[in-house]
């Protein structure tokens, strides 16, 4: 019998290879979604037994012993993912037309579940590895220089983390996260590690888990390759991968919590490593809402906004206390229900029109009226109106954010939302609204597969917003302690409640009296958006009325001086500079010219002798 | 069980701050024109402008999400007001804190982006922007304020800050709450929409942006979710900085003296372009709101 956990983590992986091998339209696909359900279904099928005793098994493959144990907390970040991944695999059956897409998509899925339920560093070393593979053979197949941009980053991310688990083994010669936990909390008092190390091993590790989560200044890979790939997949790229980022911070507090306290101490009451946390994610949320402001591509702007949600995730992390973890861990699951959705709706409008600019499109809510709702349901979660399951995390963040007494990096996430509102809003305009370009008008509906994938993801973005309860009290559970109080409904921590029922009760009544007055006005008639008042001139259907292009300028000239740094073409000058260098090494030292080559050979002599070799 | 008594409260309180809500558009009205040696319309000139509006014998409508949007404006800006407490009346105000409420008296501004939005009309989409921006600046300051005041009092809880207040005396009366309030003070004019921050609707520079397109018993509910979310955000003032009221006279008498300084500060200052609203907004006002929140710490 093979272990459940096995199978958790290596169906998706078993499938898309057959669905690659055998390569038939149709059978692929129900490959595929079959090897994307069975996660989920094992997920559901062992919650009762996850609440009760972690899951276990281990396997020594090649002399190490890779440990798998679903506990409380993996079982949580593996049920957003394969949730994320069911839904992903729903869109591609409609969106992908290639078994390619397939094997490389459902291997990032095996590759994700594998990071979230090892419990050693060589399993999630090795899964990390598959998924960044994975995610960047997806990338390559549209974009190049994308790909590579993203690849080099993660490899200087996967190698830091490298280097970081290789000091970790030199000083406590174990692998697995139990002895390494163990070890380091002993040493915080003895004191083995030095300060020094423990701030190396710190940064190298931030650096791993930045990169994939996407902090500034290592999110200049995500707009690229979030967008040059199949948006389809993309849901599953922003929605549950980035959050192997986001549980790298965590396994960081659980594996070197205490030993950092030891090591630094506190910065005016608050942990100082996770201090700085706290500001990379605040940081990130306002750099990447205000360039997410002013894309001009539906991609690149989802992109943006995934970066930005992401780092109130990493804030929420950074704030240290058991509110801001309960914050920070109902904003993975929102963050994955809603920006899921978010990718979903845009493969179905790319797969429909075939564009991806702004200013290529208009008035498609008439022709795409369930997507568009979908999109709303999308967009009003992300930008937190309340009875959503957005505003319920946010508000836990902000309810954490003040109470730890952090008031400036509580003012970034006002300033993110208020950012947040006006992104989402020019994406309503510029795709939904106004007037539909002619080459447009025979634009239909999304398919079915497409469509099923959207519902999957939007009902838990309503579920969890109207009954926030649910997932507090697992989280509850998962911290061990009643953390966020109150019950289905009702959420209340020491200093502030949230009824989400009442709130939606008090909404409907509202929306109740105001569709009552409304329909207590006279008639209606319905008239075309051409016609409408332009200084009282008459309009035509060449005119351009719809606003598609820059739309926020004045916001671009009032952030002009910042928007003069970029850390992309910082990056990208960096990079120039290490080619020229390699080209110069080589033109310079392989000349072709014998004579040099025997000068070489008398240097590296003369160095022998007067190192008394000779 | 049905609670008839909270029932009866929310009734009346709706009609009530509806009411005065158009008083106060009234008074806003009579008191620019006496400063300006007009006389000025009657007090209740906003209740027959909107019993107008809804009498016209028909309306034009773009869409279902342009009839949507004013209806979802009106219905968040009337359950933002269910959840402050206003005076004795707690109506729902138990279950839902400070960041919830800010949040609801948010949600109005988007129900009316998204209404004006699908009329596809340029003049309201310039004013979406303009709204959209002004929104983004002067969050930072906002939300700096609000802190400062959960951080002194140490609740979320809009009731717990009443009592609070009346227990040690209003907010205004400690220096750092003082400093929120006028930051706060400043972002309120661009909350109600008057000069020098009325961009959203500048009527003689983008003809009334995005309700440009609204007309008949549309334009109705605009007026009428003005009118309570005029209400909604001078009560949210008093509850918060001026330590709420006893009974419903003097939370009137708070509520007038907030939109007084609102009126004299909008009358003599001519309107800000965009980029300078954002430029001052990420200036003085946030420049104060850290202090003040350092001050709170």
């Amino acid at each position: 019998m093979i272990n459940e956990l096995l199978i958790i983590i290596f169906a998706p992986l078993i499938a898309g290879v057959i669905a690659w091998a055998l390569d038939i339209k149709g059978v692929r696909e129900a490959i595929g979604l079959i090897g994307a359900a069975i996660p989920l279904a094992y997920l559901a099928k062992l919650y009762s037994t996850v609440l009760n005793e972690a899951v276990n098994y281990s396997v020594t493959v090649s002399g190490f012993t890779l440990q798998f144990q679903l506990n409380t907390m993996s079982w949580y970040f593996a049920a957003v993912a394969s949730l994320v991944g069911l839904a992903m695999a729903l869109g591609m059956a409609s969106t992908s037309k290639s078994s390619y897409d397939w094997l490389f998509a459902l291997m990032s899925y095996t590759g994700v579940l594998g990071v979230f339920l090892s419990q050693d560093f060589v399993g999630f070393f090795l899964l990390w590895e598959m998924m960044t593979f994975a995610s960047f053979m997806m990338v390559i197949r549209r974009n190049k220089h994308e790909s590579l941009k993203y690849f080099v980053l993660s490899v200087i991310g996967a190698y830091a983390m490298l280097i970081a688990i290789g000091i970790l083994y030199a000083k406590t010669g174990a692998l697995d996260f139990a002895t390494i936990r163990q070890a380091l909390y002993v040493d915080a008092s003895l004191g083995a590690i030095s300060t020094a190390e423990t701030a190396l091993i710190f940064g190298l590790f931030l650096t791993a888990f930045g990169v994939k989560a996407g902090a500034v200044p290592l999110h200049v890979w995500a707009p690229g390759a979030y967008s040059e790939t199949d948006q389809s997949y993309t849901t599953f790229f922003s929605g549950a991968l980035s959050k192997a980022g986001a549980y790298g911070f965590l396994l960081l507090y659980i594996l070197m919590g205490y030993k950092l306290y030891a090591a630094f101490g506190t910065f005016h009451g608050h942990l100082t490593f996770a201090y700085i946390i706290a500001w990379i994610g605040a940081i990130t949320v306002v750099v990447a809402g205000f360039l997410a402001v002013l894309q001009e591509d539906i991609r690149k702007l989802f992109a943006y906004s995934s970066v930005s949600q992401v780092g109130y995730i990493l804030l929420a992390f950074g704030l240290g206390s058991s509110l801001g973890f309960a914050g920070g861990l109902f904003h993975v699951l929102s963050h994955a229900v809603f920006k899921g959705l978010f990718w979903l709706v845009t493969a179905a409008i790319i797969l429909q029109t075939g564009k991806t600019q702004f200013k290529d499109m208009g008035g498609l809510a008439e022709k795409m009226p369930f997507t568009f709702a979908m999109g709303l349901i999308a967009v009003l979660s992300l930008s937190g109106i309340p009875p959503m399951a957005g505003f319920a995390s946010k508000w836990l963040i902000y309810e954490a954010a003040i109470s730890a007494h952090m008031p400036l990096v509580a003012g970034a996430i006002f300033l993110g939302s208020g950012i947040a509102f006006a992104y989402v809003v020019r994406f309503l305009y510029a795709v939904w609204f106004g007037q539909r370009p002619s080459d447009l008008e025979d634009v239909k509906e999304a398919p079915l597969p497409l469509l099923i994938g959207m519902t999957l993801l939007a009902i838990p973005n309503l579920l969890f917003g109207v009954a926030p309860g649910i997932v507090t009290k697992y989280l509850n559970r998962m911290l061990g302690g009643e953390i966020v109080g109150g019950d289905y409904y009702k959420l209340v921590t020491p200093t502030g409640t949230y009824n989400a029922l009442l709130v939606t009760i008090a909404l409907t009544i509202g929306l109740v009296i105001a569709g009552l007055v409304y329909l207590y006005g006279a008639k209606v008639r319905k008239i075309k958006v051409t016609n409408t008042y332009q200084s009282g001139n008459p309009v035509t259907e060449e005119f351009n009325l719809s606003i598609r292009k820059n739309f926020y300028r004045p916001l671009a000239e009032a952030l002009e001086f910042w928007l003069k740094y970029s850390w992309d073409r910082f990056y990208e000058r960096l990079a120039g500079i290490v080619e020229d260098f390699a080209d110069s090494i080589r033109q310079s030292l392989y000349n072709g010219n014998v004579q040099s080559y025997s000068w070489y050979l008398a240097i590296v002599l003369l160095i022998l002798a007067l190192w008394g070799v000779l | 069980m049905i609670d008839w008594k909270l029932i009866l409260e929310v009734i009346g309180m709706l009609i009530y701050a509806t009411f005065m809500g158009f008083i106060f558009m009234g008074i806003e009205r009579k008191a620019m024109a006496r400063i300006q040696r007009r006389v000025g319309p009657p007090i209740y000139q906003p209740i027959i402008d909107t019993l107008k509006l809804l009498g016209k014998k028909e309306s034009v409508t773009h869409g279902f999400i342009y009839d949507f949007g004013p209806i979802f404006a009106l219905g968040a800006s009337i359950a933002a007001l269910l959840f402050i407490p206003l005076a004795g009346f707690r109506l729902f105000s138990v279950n839902a804190d400070l960041i919830v409420v800010a949040y609801l008296l948010e949600v109005p501004m988007l129900g009316i982006m998204l209404g004006a939005m699908s009329s596809g009309n340029p003049y309201s989409a310039v004013g979406v922007q303009r709204g959209l921006l002004t929104m983004v600046a002067m969050q930072l300051p906002y939300g700096l304020a609000l802190i400062a005041v959960i951080q002194h009092w140490g609740t979320f809880k809009l009731n717990e800050l009443v009592s609070l207040q009346q227990a040690h005396g209003w907010s205004i009366l400690v220096p750092a709450l003082f400093l929120a309030m006028i930051v706060f003070d400043i972002v309120f004019q661009a909350m109600l929409g008057l000069e020098p921050f009325d961009i959203i609707t500048a009527p003689a520079e983008i003809s009334m942006g995005p309700m440009v397109e609204y007309g008949g018993k549309h334009a109705a509910i605009l007026f009428t979710q003005h009118a309570v979310q005029l209400f909604a955000e001078t009560a949210f003032f008093a509850v918060i900085f001026l330590g709420g009221a006893s009974n419903l006279l003097e939370l009137l008498i708070k509520q007038i003296a907030v939109l007084f300084i609102a009126i004299f500060v909008a009358s003599i200052y001519p309107r800000f372009t965009i980029d300078q609203a954002a430029k001052f907004f990420w200036k003085w006002p946030t420049i104060l709101g850290i202090i003040a929140v350092l001050l709170t710490m």
